[in-house]
């Protein structure tokens, strides 16, 4: 085109001139992608698609830019893949046989699929091409235009043999409006579309689209080969009548209103707030009618969606729901990102006048547990929660508080339920002595523990029956309900507070396994149970202090002065009152601690009371040989005797714990450690760091053994450290001798050098080896220094456990077996983001949304159940086959309906569409003014009802016809015509696909 | 302890040239010989009487697979019962643990099942464990017979060597064969996109690169 212009003088070269325009150059550029994708050459002789396979199949596309000039287009290859099996068959072919594609246009397996590419829809095909204006470029509205495309389309199809079907895209893009032609040997078809608005009321039915598709094959034979024909109708529910979605968000305002119990919190809430499932579509499909059969003009219609012969409907979901736990889950996840610390949520004053209560109330404490003024047993842990409050609260305006005092006091109660049974039993009797030790553990069942276990051992949360996780649970509904961060600020403190309390009153936290940390759980909790190894150290020491106040006067004697012993109960002098005390004046050794006790008391008072009198009943005998009594024994090894003296059994003493540590106290502990380097000094050195231990033992050892050497000592502690040998003696009898391994004879080694310093010394007598108050102090400080989004850090990973366990128990009442799966993936997926010491906010964010994911498709399972009546009394195999009917509707894209509308399923679906047709058409009074005038609505009621019809007018039509005819002349093949009609409101949509003979015409 | 490691790193600097860490623990009864072979190991020394080491100690070796320097923190424990609390405690965070017993000792032959439910309940799951019966160059004085340890490594599922640190017998395979195992199950686990085998504190070292690793370590 560009060469007219110029005058030949200006060739002054050889050119190739059937490339020189830009449309020659599109189209040898059309030609090359098609040569590219190796689509030239026949594609005939593949079987016809199964049944369903456009569905089940994968349907691949890939696509490339080219250029018109600057205009830019892309053209895109869709196919369905399949096995090649191809090769074997084309050997067979006849030389004409007709394009797949024309084939394809008759094939009846996979008339209407439920997810296809449009022109899959409307042709059949199970492979094409299509170009289109690229993106950004506008569309081709011209006819010009458009004629031009298909020109080069027909070319290039002709020049390369390419046998795919090829389409240009024309007009806007939403109306999907398609040209295109196919090319074989001799035969061409041509793709042509009409799109309207409104139907033309000739051709609003059946029989009007038989004159159409009749005129245009144009066909010259009589009698006409017979059209066959597809129905489809779709019929939208989107009022469930009936049926009320059930889920009721939990009543909160309950809470406020008082008597609650602790259940509420224990909860996390589950499902969704809106129907998850907004529309049901129901397609009656007439798979297979011939001319003739049924009537459908515009005054009568066979088409009644009750005989249809094939139902199948598909469901719409809602795109996110709104769901409860996740968005629990979310709001909690958002606070890990807030910045500020406690005081600047709850405002600087409120927390400084925290400081001074917490002097206040130890003052009044102190006062209050003066020796003998009030028995420690008088004490409830809750009176004192709720008085410890009241004081706060004096300082701050009611107004102000975040959390109301009816909500606090219900968590509280559910985080401590010790303190709720203290209070009655206060009150029935005062006999209190019993909850010394309350039961750590609730009563679960011990495969419950089982399988929680792997949860919490994988998420490193805590067990869910522990106060951690309880914590967590009220964190995420205080946030989510009562305030958010503030509230949750506020709660913070007051957990602090009940955790300073509980240390200094003696009262063991509720709800933590006892023992030292757990490693396996998140560092809140083994805080929490750090701070519960200091109450009890320090309550054993304390009680072992009031037995011997009881009646030992022997003790007192020994304790040197008797001042440390009798402090009375230990309760008060946490913050420091205790400074004022001595030191002993026994030990002279420096004090491993800043802490005031120099004394570790030994565990019980029972054993205590055991040794004493062990002492008692050996002052006799053995107090011969040395002038200090045996002390501290805990019970004879065996029938070892001392070696020194045969007939002194051996003991093994009383001897002090190992102190508990966190995994962020052993990180430290092992830094140190490392620190120290690999060199022999620094082994040495490590030793001797960790000697603490061995030099008590050893003490305690001597103190139980007197007159004891290592010998002895090892033959307890490492026994194969001590060598026995038979030998023979002078007399020549057998005798067993025994020595030191080689290792224990180095000389200064460790424990050699340990046994020398080491003094006869009883455990209780001992310095600690664990500071209780230090780390009691240490971690309630950690605690108080937590800011909320750190707090929110800490129990991520119990949220998560809980939300998991609640999904799993919402999943076990449906089974759906995609969740279990989808469970487990998560549970997965967060245990390997939780087990890293700073989890990816990322993916903890994915974590999530997975769990939210799960969260809506059971919601939406409840909703189909609800909806179809599943899981109602009546048993028997129909409520089977509704169950799978259901199921399959969650997963698949379109299920068809057993024994359509005379089935189980179709009889329920029937009746929600009458009840739906009865509320839209009784309620207002004349329901003709409601009827939508015009297009497809305007067609008489189907279905059987007197003056209202069962079903709405459907939303869509679908008529499909297809023949087989001569075309143009008589003499021609007899080629595959197809005629694809779509009526939807203010959519009309004609898709014909006439084939004609190029040979024969 | 990647952070320990940048802290000291002046004074030892060779110890700062390694692309990855594993943390590794040697377990197992009093005197089975758990500080000889790790002498052996690390500094290839022997001597017949070690002090009973007292807590835990450790040493450091640097080796390299596949072009990459793994630095080995080897924590070698007490055996005796009393330390039981106090070693157990280390086990989170360890990557590999050698389960050593002694063939001369009927005792501490025994007592695996035992190492190995503490290992079970104390350490990360994923952490590799192999079976050593030490001490095989006393024949004489043999009471538990090799056939004996493989059938319990089986049952147990670990890897099983006999080895002497005296004879310098099968101590570097042991290690070398610990080693690859862990780097085994992390380009494993990487595949995955596991942090949990870059284990606790040397999480950063590892997931900085994990390409690499997944690449490298496939060994």
């Amino acid at each position: 085109m560009a060469a007219d212009s110029d005058p030949e003088t200006e060739v002054f070269e050889i050119t190739d001139f059937t490339t020189a325009s830009e449309w020659e150059r599109f189209v040898s550029r059309v030609e090359e992608v098609l040569n590219d994708w190796k689509l030239i050459g026949s594609s005939a002789g593949r079987s016809s698609p199964e049944k369903g396979e456009y569905t089940s199949g994968t349907w691949e596309e890939k696509s490339q830019e080219i250029n018109f000039a600057d205009f830019k287009f892309s053209i895109t290859h869709h196919y369905l893949k399949q096995d090649s099996d191809t090769s074997d068959l084309k050997e067979e072919l006849e030389e004409d046989a007709f394009p797949l594609a024309m084939q394809d246009l008759l094939c009846m397996n996979n008339d209407f699929p439920p997810r296809a590419h449009c022109l899959v829809r409307w042709y059949g095909m199970r492979e094409f091409l299509v170009i289109s204006p690229g993106t950004n470029c506008e569309a081709i509205t011209s006819e010009s235009k458009c004629n031009l495309l298909l020109s080069s389309v027909s070319i290039s199809l002709a020049n390369s043999g390419c046998q795919v079907p090829m389409f240009v895209q024309i007009q806007q893009k939403w109306r999907r409006l398609y040209a295109g032609e196919c090319q074989g040997p001799g035969v061409r078809t041509d793709f042509e579309m009409v799109h309207l608005r409104k139907v033309p009321s000739q051709y609003n039915h059946l029989s009007g689209l038989l004159d159409i598709f009749k005129s245009k094959i144009g066909c010259p034979l009589t009698p006409l080969p017979p059209i066959t024909i597809a129905i489809r109708f779709t019929y939208v529910l989107q009022d469930w009548q009936q049926y009320s979605w059930p889920q009721q968000p939990p009543d909160f305002d309950a809470l406020l209103g008082g008597e609650v119990g602790g259940v509420e919190f224990g909860k996390l809430p589950f499902g969704a707030c809106e129907d998850p499932i907004s529309e049901l579509h129901l397609a009656t499909t007439w798979p297979h009618l011939t001319e003739g059969i049924v009537v459908d003009n515009d005054v009568y219609s066979d088409l009644d969606p009750l005989q249809a012969p094939h139902w199948s409907v598909r469901v719409r979901k809602a795109e996110n729901p709104q769901c409860l736990l996740g968005d629990f889950l979310n709001e909690f996840f958002k606070l890990c990102s807030r910045k500020e610390s406690t005081e600047e949520i709850l405002g600087r004053g409120l927390t400084e006048e925290e400081g001074k209560e917490n002097t206040d109330l130890s003052a009044a404490l102190s006062k209050l547990t003066e020796p003998a003024a009030v028995p420690m047993s008088k004490l409830s842990v809750s009176s004192m929660v709720h008085s410890a409050r009241k004081h706060i609260r004096r300082h701050r305006r009611v107004d102000e508080s975040p959390l109301s005092n009816d909500v606090l006091n219900s968590i509280l109660l559910y985080l401590f339920p010790d303190a709720a049974v203290e209070r009655s039993s206060a009150a029935t009797s005062d006999n209190s002595e019993g909850r010394a030790a309350p039961p750590n553990t609730g009563g679960r069942s011990e495969h419950d523990k089982d399988s929680d276990y792997n949860l919490f051992n994988q998420l490193k949360s805590a067990p869910s029956d522990s106060l951690t996780y309880r914590l967590a649970l009220c964190v995420c509904l205080v946030n989510f309900y009562h305030g958010g961060v503030r509230a949750l600020a506020h709660l913070w403190q007051e957990f602090v507070l009940e955790m300073r309390y509980r240390w200094e009153n003696n009262h063991l936290v509720y709800g933590l396994a006892s023992g030292a940390p757990d490693l396996r759980c998140c560092l809140l909790h083994q805080k929490l149970q750090m701070l519960n190894c200091c109450i009890e150290r320090k309550r054993a020491r304390d009680e072992s202090r009031k037995a011997s106040d009881g009646g030992k006067e022997r003790e007192r004697q020994l304790s040197g002065g008797g001042e440390n012993g009798r402090r009375g109960p230990e309760s008060a002098t946490g913050a420091g009152s205790g400074a004022a005390r001595e030191a002993s004046p026994g030990k002279s050794w420096d004090s491993w601690s800043d802490s005031e006790d120099e004394f570790f008391e030994c565990l019980s008072d029972q054993e205590e009371a055991a040794a004493a009198k062990e002492g008692e009943a050996e002052k006799g005998g053995a107090g011969s040989s040395r002038a200090k009594p045996p002390d501290g024994r805990l019970h004879p090894h065996g029938n070892m005797t001392l070696l020194n003296s045969s007939s002194e059994p051996l003991y093994i003493p009383v001897t002090q714990e190992p102190a508990p540590m966190t995994e962020d106290l052993l990180e430290e502990q092992s830094e140190v450690l490392a620190k120290l380097g690999t060199s022999a000094e620094g082994a040495h050195l490590r030793a001797r760091m960790q000697s603490a231990c061995l030099l008590s033992d050893m003490e305690s050892f001597k103190a139980a053994n007197p007159g004891c050497s290592l010998e002895d000592f090892v033959r307890w502690y490492s026994p194969r450290d001590y060598v026995e040998e038979e030998v023979v003696d002078e007399a020549g009898a057998a005798v067993l001798r025994g020595e030191l391994s080689a290792r224990m004879k180095i000389p200064g080694n460790m424990w050699a050098e340990a046994w020398d310093t080491a003094r006869s010394v009883p455990a209780r007598r001992q310095k600690r080896l664990f500071d209780d108050t230090k780390e009691a102090e240490k971690v309630l400080h950690y605690l108080s220094v937590q800011k909320p989004a750190d707090l929110t850090r800490h129990l991520l990973p119990c949220i998560l456990h809980a939300a998991i366990l609640k999904l799993k128990e919402e999943e076990s009442v449906e089974d759906i077996p995609s969740v279990k799966k989808a469970v487990q993936q998560a549970t997965s997926h967060a245990s390997k983001q939780l087990r890293h010491p700073n989890p990816d906010h990322k993916k903890l964010e994915e974590v999530i949304s997975q769990l939210v994911a799960v969260e809506t498709v059971i919601a939406r399972a409840r909703s189909l159940k609800a909806k179809f009546g599943v899981g109602k009394a009546e048993a028997g195999e129909d409520s089977e086959d509704l169950e799978k009917f259901v199921s399959s509707l969650l997963e698949e894209p379109e299920v068809a309906v057993l024994g359509a509308g005379r089935g189980p399923a179709g009889s329920i679906i029937h009746k929600l569409f009458v009840s739906a047709q009865r509320a839209a058409l009784l309620a207002p009074l004349d329901d003709d003014l409601v009827r939508p005038g015009g297009g497809a609505e305007d067609r008489k009621p189907m279905g059987g009802g007197l003056n209202m019809p069962d079903f709405p007018p459907p939303a869509g039509r679908e008529i499909l016809l297809r023949t087989c005819v001569p075309r143009p002349a008589p003499y021609s093949k007899a080629l595959p015509q197809r005629l694809f009609c779509v009526f939807m409101r203010d959519d009309f949509r004609l898709a014909g696909a006439l084939s004609s003979d190029t040979s024969f015409f | 302890m990647a952070s320990a490691n940048a802290s000291y790193g002046q004074k030892e600097a060779s110890d700062q040239n390694f692309d990855y860490m594993f943390k590794i623990l040697i377990i197992g009864n009093s005197s089975v010989g758990k500080t000889s072979f790790l002498f052996r190991y690390a500094d290839d020394s022997f001597t017949p009487a070690f002090v009973s080491t007292v807590g835990i100690d450790f040493k450091v070796k640097t080796i390299y697979r596949n072009d990459k320097r793994i630095k080995l923190q080897i924590w070698d424990t007490a055996g005796q019962e009393r330390y039981r609390t106090i070693t157990t405690a280390y086990y989170r965070g360890a990557m590999g643990f050698i389960l050593m017993y002694d063939i001369t000792n009927e005792e501490s032959f025994n007592a695996v099942q035992d190492w190995a439910t503490q290992i079970k309940t104390y350490s990360w799951d994923n952490a590799q464990v192999l079976l050593v019966g030490n001490k095989c160059d006393m024949e004489d004085e043999r009471v538990v017979a090799a056939e004996r340890g493989r059938q319990l490594s089986e049952q147990l599922g670990f890897e099983y060597f006999e080895a002497s640190a005296k004879d310098n017998i099968n101590v570097k395979q042991t290690f070398e064969r610990l080693v690859d195992v862990i780097c085994e199950r992390m380009s494993d686990s990487l595949d995955n996109a596991d942090p949990t085998v870059t284990g606790g504190k040397q999480g950063p070292q590892l997931s900085e690169q994990p390409q690499r690793s997944h690449q490298d370590c496939a060994c």
